[in-house]
């Protein structure tokens, strides 16, 4: 296999010459550990999002999820407003707060696909029209009032245990291998890229289309819930705007990543390469000075640039 | 004299004030909100409720519904908007998604003899009423309090807000004015933390491998405690960071305080500014001569206050003040 033509190649360049650009102008040369420590740490969230979107869109056209934003705010809101409440043994909050936010992750994933499937609203509407019930429960229970997560997570969360990696970028890379494992060495692996290349043909060839497409809506929207659970634990609590950058995060990262928007074909490096890249383009261009404006446009060209090198590879081969 | 003077406009509002009650007590006023999703929203509309419930009790107006729109569209506010010129309201206090493009359906409602009454987000139509913030003044502040409290000078870090918003710009420009008055201070780095601090966390994280020391940091709200955080993840030492009046925010600065004497300030609009839009409305709805114009007082915590202002605001709030009739009527004093 010849590495320039993997459909995660371009990213990858694109991601270490953002880091290199960036740091050779950090004062004193010493700014590449932190910078590294910053975009790994940051790029964990829009991995673990960008993940169950890749599933998602890998169904084919016209299958996306618009309400990861709402369900990590409302797995934020609820996880920490139970453990705030708690009283216990400490393993025992942590533990409850992982379970709670799953578990709305979990309800989310299931009223997206029955709204999807019982009502056949198209999967764009249904999510979007999803979210702002999630949204509206979020705002409901809560009234955006930050509350503390507790301090042994906040600490997880915003720690470095080993060879000083951030500990989210540990978590997100046992769950990307877990992701990799599925889609590449397991059987629902091989029927999500059956549907996605040709629904169709997949049912008359005896895939269970119907499962196979629920269980990928409530993978998404469980990772989107442990999401928004880390993130209110890292950033020292849930926000009501909290998940707002992830919904256009977690596309943006499965396309720059080399996955087809058509479907039928994803692929897991690919999404830390996007996720990293996301997140140094903008540091770069910070670095530099440039102001928003700028900052959007380079940051729009330079991503088509991306996509259109890699699909213009996909043409040749 | 003065205090003659002072009795002499207490008692001409008294005796403008009491038949106000019975002039009112009919009209009926309505909220058009375009966006509910932050804790200052949030406050924002429990204000409005807490105000105006009690209002409506008092017999001051028939009643005071709040309405928000889902998607934070002037499209969809105009159509709001245009419903309530249907249903019959006598004033619309407005916090609109755009300076522009609601100005259509707010001439419609003025038109059509409705008072419309805009505040933090303001309408540029000349026929409603403005209850706005000097956001130019609260950046230049921000400059002049760093200026006190670093003599000498330093390398600043500009946190921004959301790119494309009016109030985002108008900061800026008061913060480049202050720096301009005061040379020895020079902008650094910016980065845009969207009012929003996990944004703003992540956003001073990306920057700061490539800054110098850092002196200060001008902030626009919501954003001092991520660019903290970013700094202590960074190992590199706290410059001084303006606060925005966020529970998390002051709870921090408490914090360091303790720990070791850290000083700094914190200025936001209150959330409920809403009410004092509220009370402008009716008076206005009263008969009474009210400018266009009128200038919102910022809330400001400092070292002094900073106790009392934690002790007021809810856990994962925001310092916040409910304003009164008589509050309004000062503004409205104070701007004629």
């Amino acid at each position: 296999m010849r590495i320039h033509r993997a459909p995660w190649f371009w990213a990858w360049v694109a991601a270490f010459a953002a880091f290199l650009a960036t740091w050779s102008i950090s004062a004193g040369g010493g700014g590449g550990a932190a910078l590294a420590v910053a975009a790994l740490t940051f790029a964990s969230f829009s991995v673990l999002t960008g993940l169950g979107q890749m599933l998602v869109i890998t169904m084919g056209p016209g299958n996306v999820d618009l309400s990861i934003p709402a369900t990590m705010t409302l797995a934020g809101t609820l996880s920490l407003k139970l453990m705030g409440e708690m009283t216990g043994p400490v393993w025992a909050i942590m533990l409850a707060g992982l379970v709670s936010a799953l578990a709305v992750g979990a309800c989310a994933g299931v009223v997206n696909f029955a709204l999807i499937r019982l009502l056949r609203i198209p999967p764009i509407i249904a999510t979007l029209s999803a979210s702002f019930l999630y949204q509206s429960l979020a705002i409901w229970s809560n009234r955006g009032l930050r509350i503390k997560p507790p301090a042994a997570l906040a600490e997880f969360a915003t720690g470095r245990a080993i060879l000083g990696i951030p500990n989210l970028a540990l978590v997100a890379l046992v769950i990307s291998i877990g992701f990799w494992v599925a889609l590449n060495r397991s059987g629902f692996g091989r029927r999500l890229s059956a549907i996605g290349q040709n629904p169709r043909a997949a049912r008359l060839a005896g895939v269970p289309v119907a499962r196979i497409m629920g269980t990928t809506y409530v993978t998404c929207a469980k990772m989107a819930a442990l999401t928004g659970f880390l993130l209110a634990c890292f950033s020292g609590g849930a926000a009501l705007n909290m998940g707002a950058e992830f919904l256009l995060m977690s596309i943006a990262v499965t396309v720059i990543g080399g996955s087809s928007i058509a479907g039928g074909d994803s692929n897991v490096p690919g999404i830390w390469a996007g996720a990293l890249f996301m997140y140094l383009i903008v540091s770069m261009l910070n670095s530099y000075g440039l102001g928003a404006g700028v900052r959007l446009l380079s940051t729009g060209v330079i991503i088509i640039a991306i996509v259109a090198v890699a699909s213009g590879r996909k043409a040749q081969a | 004299m003065t205090r003659k003077g002072l009795l002499l406009t207490a008692a001409l509002g008294l005796a403008l004030g009491m038949p106000a009650l019975a002039d009112t007590a009919e009209k009926k006023i309505a909220l058009s909100n375009n966006y509910a999703g932050n804790s200052w929203r949030q406050a924002m509309l429990e204000s409005w409720a807490r105000v105006t419930e009690k209002a409506v009790a008092d017999g001051v107006v028939a009643s005071a519904d709040a309405f928000t729109t889902a998607e934070n569209q002037a499209t969809e506010q105009a159509a709001q908007i245009q419903n309530m010129i249907l249903q019959g309201y006598d004033a619309i206090v407005l916090n609109a998604a755009s300076p522009t493009a609601l100005n259509g359906a707010v001439k419609e409602a003025c038109d059509a003899g409705i008072t419309v009454v805009s505040f933090d987000g303001i309408v540029t139509e000349p026929c409603a009423w403005r209850v706005k913030v000097d956001f130019v003044k609260m950046g230049r502040d921000e400059v002049e309090y760093l200026a006190t409290r670093l003599p000498e000078g330093g390398n600043l870090l500009e946190i921004r807000g959301l790119a494309g918003v009016s109030v985002d710009d108008e900061i800026h420009q008061g913060i480049e004015e202050g720096v301009k008055a005061h040379p020895n201070f020079k902008i650094v780095g910016s980065v845009n933390g969207d009012w929003a601090q996990d944004v703003a966390q992540k956003a001073v994280a990306g920057i700061l491998p490539s800054l110098p020391e850092i002196a200060g940091v001008v902030t626009q709200g919501g954003d001092g405690y991520g660019a903290a955080q970013a700094f202590a993840a960074a190992g590199r030492p706290t410059p001084v960071i303006i606060m925005g009046n966020r529970q998390d925010e002051l709870k921090w600065w408490a914090e360091q305080r303790d720990a070791n004497g850290y000083e700094t300030v914190s200025t936001s609009i209150a959330p409920g500014v809403s009410t004092l839009a509220f009370w402008v409305a009716q008076q206005i709805l009263d008969g009474q001569e009210v400018p266009k114009d009128l200038t919102v007082p910022f809330l400001s915590v400092t070292q002094e206050t900073l106790d009392q202002a934690l002790k007021d605001t809810p856990e994962g709030g925001v310092t916040n003040v409910d304003y009164s009739q008589d509050d309004a009527k000062k503004v409205i004093a104070e701007s004629k």
